[in-house]
């Protein structure tokens, strides 16, 4: 990139002044010492180095003041400038005539060597930005690189890109018909903003069309030259490169997703039509039954008494599809606060006494465990939801344990019953969406309880895992991580 | 009770407000009707009843802040009706001044237990306060601040004395982590409900037989504490 204008040049005359004033002067008294043509040679080595050092112009001006001091200080009549030998007049005039060559063609040297080395920077930050593109997934990204890119390198303030659907609404500094314009001749337009700067619009334009303008303020330098204008030309050709890959990454990422639900529709129809039709039927049934009035009173009671019991796990799976609908729209947010696990698991015990209230549960709690930083009405759905799998799954007279213990880190809470166990090769699934334990299951359900347990967990950056006991049946784990429980101060509380 | 006590029910479903005003009605009690925020506005301002069941998801108002509109004039017992998706809104309701909750879906014998349960309450605020409140095996003289059990003193803090003095002073009757904080540690608390979880905590470990299952401090788990004398 080009650089802007350095205040070298200024200085480059002063020391060419300076430097030529000073060794004449410091030179003069021993000019009995010294042949007059090594003295020539002297001032022609200063003008080399100025030439290298400063380029062209101070070493013209360092060429022309040496051969004055050269013809004032050395060439007899000293302290003047009348020079009244031919000889020497001669060496005077070849050393201006070799300082002026000299000066032309190491300053040209060094303007090649300049313009190599801006080459070599521009294109290192070149490759920098494209591999940098080759990261980016979105063309968010892509956009905030190339913001990034012109700012650095080019000072450029102001930029973004104007997407397609933006065009029509682009305000100021620029202009829908700017934009089109800019579209349509395929190059960069810029126009003054005043103070000497401008803003320039340019198309990136990639294989399947233009992706989209970016706008940019520059200042008036770098777009003073054509090499400037081709500069920034090279870079949008890669941006909009990389933002019609991004586009595309984007479209095929959403093809995904489309594709993932699509799937998890089709399983959720077929969970609907199995395993929530089925019950229905039967209540439709029964519910004809006890409205014709023939069976006996005994009888109409026992079936109203299934009717609700099979309308109340009907809502139960219905509450669990909801659920699962709102966790996995990813719209829930975690209400979290601390507080103490066995309170929690307290609650959940009362809800599972008032459904089962013969059912055998144990519960195991290690004393003094540390307050855990949770959602606490959905930590209790995960402990419902683990709860009722134990008992739905397990023998009527068997007891369900719940243990909760302290390990590195984390509290387990470990709820155990004395069912079948689950296939070592089915644990993984199991925590799917639709997954059960049994493909065709007599108890109901559509496989969502383990799934939600599974989301809330993990929300809550923890874990959740299953295996089987040794003595028959399973385990379901949860881990939870302790973190660090505020210090709670319990001063003003005198007994 | 010489009178028939009358409910008022406000719930836009039709098919649930005639199944729950059917099931009141079996009991005895009689029942009125609204469908809308407006209509029960009207019918409260007509005649009096002796509890209002609420459903908070209405299609004209929000439940809350028909409650807050209701509680300036009246301190008729509130129950409310919520989805399970209304978690927020049914502790707001609360704290506005409703009395208990249900979910949605619930059953019939738990509404008619809450709604003789708010009933009695009626009976019982409208009463003396008084000097001995009594549950399970113990015994609290709020007048020289003694808790006893069987007749044994039971050692309590300050906090911990109020907190289960007012509990029990509330039988039955949800009370919100926010309510309980402005009651016993006054208005700064209400945001620390750790305070409370902790208090909650250690009045269990002393007063029930297994504080994992408590008897008496019930938690409403998101909401706050029920106390089962």
């Amino acid at each position: 990139m080009r650089k802007p204008i350095s205040p070298l040049p200024t200085i480059g005359y002063l020391w060419s002044v300076l430097g030529t004033v000073t060794g004449s002067l410091l030179l003069s008294p021993l000019r009995n010492l010294v042949e007059l043509s090594n003295i020539a040679l002297l001032y022609v080595l200063s003008i080399v180095v100025v030439a290298v050092t400063y380029g062209r112009g101070p070493a013209v001006l360092g060429a022309l003041l040496s051969s004055l001091c050269y013809a004032y200080f050395f060439v007899p009549p000293h302290f003047s400038l009348a020079i009244t030998e031919a000889q020497n007049l001669l060496a005077a005039v070849i050393m201006l005539i070799v300082a002026l060559l000299v000066s032309h063609l190491a300053s040209h040297l060094k303007q090649h060597a300049d313009y190599a080395h801006q080459k070599s920077v521009e294109s290192t930050n070149l490759y920098e930005l494209s591999q940098a593109l080759a990261g980016a997934m979105t063309p968010a990204s892509v956009i905030t690189l190339a913001s990034q890119f012109f700012a650095e390198s080019l000072q450029a303030r102001q930029v973004r890109v104007f997407l397609p659907n933006e065009f029509d609404t682009a305000t100021d500094p620029i202009n829908p018909a700017l934009l089109a314009q800019c579209i349509e001749r395929r190059q960069l337009l810029s126009r003054p903003l005043g103070s000497g700067s401008f803003y320039a619009v340019m198309p990136l334009t990639a294989a399947s069309g233009v992706q989209g303008v970016l706008g940019l303020e520059l200042e008036a330098y770098a777009l003073s030259s054509a090499e400037a204008v081709e500069t920034i030309e090279t870079v949008a050709s890669v941006v909009a490169v990389a933002m019609e890959r991004s586009f595309f990454a984007a479209k095929a990422r959403e093809t995904e997703i489309k594709h993932a639900a699509e799937s998890l529709r089709s399983s959720i129809l077929s969970a609907l039509s199995h395993d929530l039709r089925t019950p229905l039927t039967a209540l439709v049934g029964m519910a004809e039954t006890v409205a014709l009035g023939k069976a006996p009173a005994e009888r109409q009671k026992s079936m109203l008494e299934a009717i609700r019991n099979q309308a109340l796990s009907i809502s139960q799976q219905m509450t669990n599809l909801l659920d699962m609908a709102k966790l996995s729209a990813g719209k829930f947010e975690l209400n979290t606060d601390w507080q103490p696990i066995e309170e929690v698991i307290g609650a959940s015990l009362q809800q599972v006494k008032s459904h089962w209230p013969e059912r055998d549960i144990r519960v195991a709690l290690e004393p003094n465990l540390p307050p855990l930083n949770i959602d606490a009405v959905l930590i209790e759905r995960v402990l419902w939801n683990l709860i009722e799998n134990a008992i739905k799954y397990s023998p009527d007279a068997s007891p369900i344990d719940i243990a909760v213990k302290r390990s590195e880190g984390h509290n387990d809470i470990d709820v155990c019953d004395r069912g079948p166990g689950i296939d070592p090769d089915r644990q993984e699934q199991l925590f799917e969406l639709f997954q059960r334990g049994k493909a065709e299951s007599g108890v109901p359900g559509v496989g969502l309880g383990l799934s939600i347990a599974k989301t809330i967990v993990e929300a809550h950056g923890g874990k959740i895992s299953v295996s089987n006991r040794d003595a028959g049946g399973c385990c379901f784990r949860i881990q939870l991580p302790v973190g660090n429980p505020p210090v709670f101060l319990e001063a003003n509380d005198p007994s | 009770m010489s009178e028939v006590e009358t409910i008022l029910i406000v719930e836009d479903e039709q098919q649930i407000r005639e199944a729950v005003a059917m099931a009141l009605e079996c009991e005895g009690f009689q029942v009125c009707q609204a469908g809308t925020a407006s209509h029960a506005t009207v019918q409260a301002a007509a005649r009096k009843h002796q509890l209002v069941i609420l459903d908070l998801g209405l299609p004209d108002r929000d439940g809350v802040e028909f409650i807050r509109d209701y509680r300036a004039w009246s301190s008729t017992p509130i129950l409310i009706l919520s989805a399970r998706s209304e978690e927020r809104s049914k502790v707001e309701a609360l704290d506005a001044g409703a009395d208990d909750y249900l979910t949605k879906p619930f059953g019939i014998a738990e509404l008619l237990a809450r709604v003789r349960a708010l009933l009695r309450r009626r009976q019982f605020n409208t009463s003396e306060p008084q000097a001995t409140l009594q549950f399970g095996d113990y015994s609290i003289d709020c007048v020289n601040r003694v808790v006893t059990r069987c007749g044994e003193a039971i050692h309590l803090s300050q906090i911990e004395y109020r907190l289960l003095a007012f509990l029990a002073a509330n039988p039955g009757r949800v009370l919100t982590h926010r309510h309980l904080l402005a009651q016993v540690w006054g208005g700064q608390a209400v945001e620390n409900p750790q305070y409370l979880r902790v208090y909650v905590g250690h009045l269990r470990q002393k007063i029930e037989d297994n504080p994992a299952q408590p008897r008496h401090i019930l938690t409403e788990i998101g909401v706050g504490y029920r106390f089962q004398p």
